[in-house]
């Protein structure tokens, strides 16, 4: 029933080897200190380990996959000072579900041995103003426009005695 | 003979006292500025090692130098001169090295409201004055500072000592408590405290955590448990810190010449020798271990000491007062599938004191299999693997043996080669070719006088081997674990025969003829030292004389204490005590 074979690739991907991950105790500190729980997401990094070691299927909707945001929190506090983060990488990477820009940066890599940013920015530039930069952009030229000198809102002159809060008037 | 001894804990004292009893001169060399070790640092202990200690305080032959720091040894025809800070010179025939074990200091959690167990043992000390106001809801948290990365081995005594913890927090106050738990490491009866604690109430979790958040009222925990994430508050967060080699070992060895393993503790040679002629080793310097094996490995060392290495192979298992029995073969019938599926875990307390000896067998077998190329599953609802059982362990996660632990709420069901794990929000199926199950061997246990589980707690402390009066038990029967402590529990077995004196006892006496053979002095009998004989008597009941069996009281002299329970309990006054 084992499908090690099927994980295979992701610990091709990381640097480690199976047995590097596979000392896991399951303490479930990982699950304690991981920033995605912040979210209230209730994930636990053990029981991903857990899957691949039993061959389980992982979902690309697995929360841990999705929000993972590499911050080593887990590494840290680990006994063992397993770095998840990888595995979530290489997770990610099996399921393909990296990034446009990712893609062309590895790629980029591959040919090149370095980040060659003409390939990078014409392999992502479609999805860079598909996914967003130009549908938002009114919102975030009027971010930019709000430190603007005309834009920013000056305080009226306080009248000491009077006794009222100038910076809650300025607020108003 | 001189004996120098490194180290005034419980450990060097037993070896001291054995030493002494055999009338040779005993050095006493401490670090700190009494004897006590870490033992006295637990404020209920440090009684006990107060009175163990007043056995040999002020002898003639001993001599214990306090605040004492080794500057020098050398050794020059098999006799060593070891030169202290402030000037003195010693002479010493044999060396004892007993420098115990050292508690991690976890600063990068404790608080006021994080405590490492030794600081919340003085909050609880009842010489310590009231309790502070807010002691309602504790939290222990296991495991910190061992089987970790920087230290693969088990503590193998934080568990216990937590579960004391909780037994003296429970008789000072009633707070809600929790003990988070990677695995329960308990050993004999204390898997009975357990149960009674659970019963009692305080909850149990297989989760650990090390997100403390920690303001003026208390601490704010998260943990995860039966499938999502749990914020928790409590008044005080309790860290079950891990114990280490003493950081001074190494500079011993440079200067007795014994050398360390890779984790920091004394190279065992032989059993309770360094590899240095003339330097033996107990306790904490050994591995990490609880104080009745302290005290074991100090009598079993000072033995050593005093006999010296000749003597050895002539005296060991040769003495008719030691009693062990052969463990039971562990025969697993190899399968043929390809997946094997182990399952460690019991329900019942009594076969609870096993999880031990059957956790290192299945980590081997597990391994092995694993080494044929089968794939392996081990269900775990709780592994015992204390102190170097630990590095096996490891070793077994990293050939890919995988290891599926089961929390408090999860249940396995067995059906047929199908192995189901329910829970909310967790559902695991496993299909296995052979499932191989702890309370299968479970019926290689039954009758068997164990002494780690019959023994209450007070006795066994002292005396870590006695059975009866004529009874030491060593290895299996006295502790069903690792190999590695049969042979020293047969030297501190020895030790204790040479401390144990013997007392006027009177004993009770059954008058034979009268007795019916009823069997309630057999039930009575807390020792188990009446047995019940089965005699030819010549009977006539209606008619002819006729010769048959019957029962009657016997008292076995070996295990009697002479209580007299068994006189008071006799319906027809058939068992006295005759006064001579």
């Amino acid at each position: 029933m084992i499908k090690e074979k099927d994980h295979e690739i992701v610990f091709k991907y990381t640097c480690y080897r199976r047995e590097d991950f596979s000392v896991c105790v399951g303490c479930k500190i990982c699950a304690s200190v991981c920033s995605v729980n912040d979210l209230a997401l209730n994930v636990n990094p053990q029981e991903l380990l857990l899957k691949l070691f039993v061959g389980e299927k992982i979902e690309d909707d697995h929360p841990l996959v999705r929000y993972c945001t590499s911050c080593y929190r887990c590494t840290a506090a680990c006994p063992w000072q397993i770095r998840i983060p990888e595995v979530v990488r290489a997770v990610k990477e099996s399921l393909g579900m990296e990034s446009r820009f990712e893609k062309a940066f590895k790629k980029s890599l591959d040919i090149w041995g370095r980040v060659y940013e003409p390939f990078v920015v014409a392999m992502t530039a479609l999805d860079l103003l598909r996914g967003g930069y130009i549908k938002y952009m009114p919102k975030w030229m009027g971010y930019a426009g709000f430190h603007l000198p005309h834009k920013v809102k000056r305080l009226k002159p306080t009248n000491a005695s009077k006794g009222s809060n100038p910076s809650e008037e300025g607020r108003s | 003979m001189n004996i120098l001894i490194i180290g005034g804990g419980i450990s060097g004292i037993s070896a001291a006292k054995v030493a002494l009893g055999e009338k040779h001169d005993v050095t006493i060399l401490e670090s700190t500025s009494e004897p006590g070790g870490l033992m006295a640092r637990i404020a209920n202990c440090r009684v006990g090692f107060k009175t163990f200690f007043d056995e040999i305080r002020g002898k003639e032959r001993l001599t214990v130098i306090n605040d004492a720091k080794i500057a020098k040894a050398d050794k020059k025809d098999k006799r060593f001169t070891v030169t202290l800070n402030d000037g003195r010179t010693l002479t010493a025939d044999r060396v004892i090295i007993a420098t115990g074990l050292t508690p991690y200091d976890p600063v990068e959690y404790k608080g006021k409201r994080v405590l490492t167990s030794l600081e919340y043992d003085a909050v609880i000390d009842q010489r310590q004055g009231e309790l502070p106001a807010d002691f309602n809801r504790i939290g222990f948290f296991l495991c910190v500072g061992s089987r970790s990365k920087d230290y693969p081995l088990c503590s193998s005594v934080c568990c216990s000592y937590t579960l004391r913890e909780v037994k003296w927090t429970l008789q000072r106050a009633k707070p809600e408590i929790t003990v988070f738990y990677n695995d329960l490491r308990f050993f004999g009866q204390e898997f009975y405290m357990e149960k009674a604690f659970r019963d009692a109430g305080v909850r149990f979790v297989r989760a650990n955590s090390r997100y403390f958040e920690e303001d003026d009222e208390g601490v704010t925990v998260r943990y995860y448990a039966g499938g999502q994430l749990k914020e928790e508050r409590f008044n005080y967060a309790v860290l079950a810190i891990g114990l280490r080699p003493n950081p001074q070992l190494a500079e011993l060895g440079r200067m007795f010449g014994f050398s360390l393993n890779p984790y920091g503790f004394v190279n065992e040679e032989a059993p309770l020798q360094t590899d240095a002629e003339g330097v033996y080793v107990s306790g904490g310097a050994l591995e990490p271990m609880n104080i009745k094996d302290s005290i074991l490995t100090g009598f079993g060392a000072g033995y050593i000491a005093v006999k010296g290495q000749e003597t050895l192979a002539t005296t060991a298992g040769r003495d008719e007062r030691l009693y062990r029995e052969d463990e039971p073969e562990f025969a697993l019938t190899d399968g043929d599938g390809a997946t094997c599926l182990f399952y460690l875990g019991t329900d019942s307390p009594y076969n609870g004191i096993f999880y031990e000896f059957v956790s290192s067998r299945f980590i081997e077998a597990a391994r092995d299999l694993r080494k044929a190329g089968k794939s392996v599953y081990v269900l775990t609802r709780n592994m015992v693997a204390p102190s170097y059982g630990e590095i096996a362990y490891e070793e077994a996660r990293r050939e890919g043996v995988v290891f599926v632990h089961l929390e408090e709420d999860e249940t396995a069901a067995f059906d047929g080669n199908q192995v189901r794990i329910a829970r909310q929000g967790r559902e695991l199926t496993f299909n296995a070719d052979k499932v191989i199950r702890f309370d299968d061997y479970a019926a290689l246990f039954k009758d068997r006088e164990f002494l780690s589980l019959y023994r209450s707690e007070p006795q066994i402390r002292w005396s870590p081997t006695k059975w009866g009066r004529r009874k030491y038990h060593v290895g299996f029967i006295r502790h069903p674990r690792d190999k590695r402590w049969e042979e020293r529990e047969i030297f501190g077995a020895l030790g204790e025969i040479l401390l144990d004196r013997e007392e006027e006892r009177i004993l009770p006496e059954v008058n034979e003829e009268r007795c019916s053979g009823c069997g309630s002095c057999k039930d009575a009998c807390p020792h188990s030292a009446i047995e019940m004989l089965i005699k030819e008597r010549q009977l006539a009941i209606f008619g002819p004389v006729a010769a048959a069996g019957v029962p009657i009281a016997h008292v076995k002299e070996d295990t009697c204490v002479g209580c007299g329970l068994c006189a008071s309990t006799c319906p027809s006054d058939v068992i006295a005590f005759v006064e001579r």
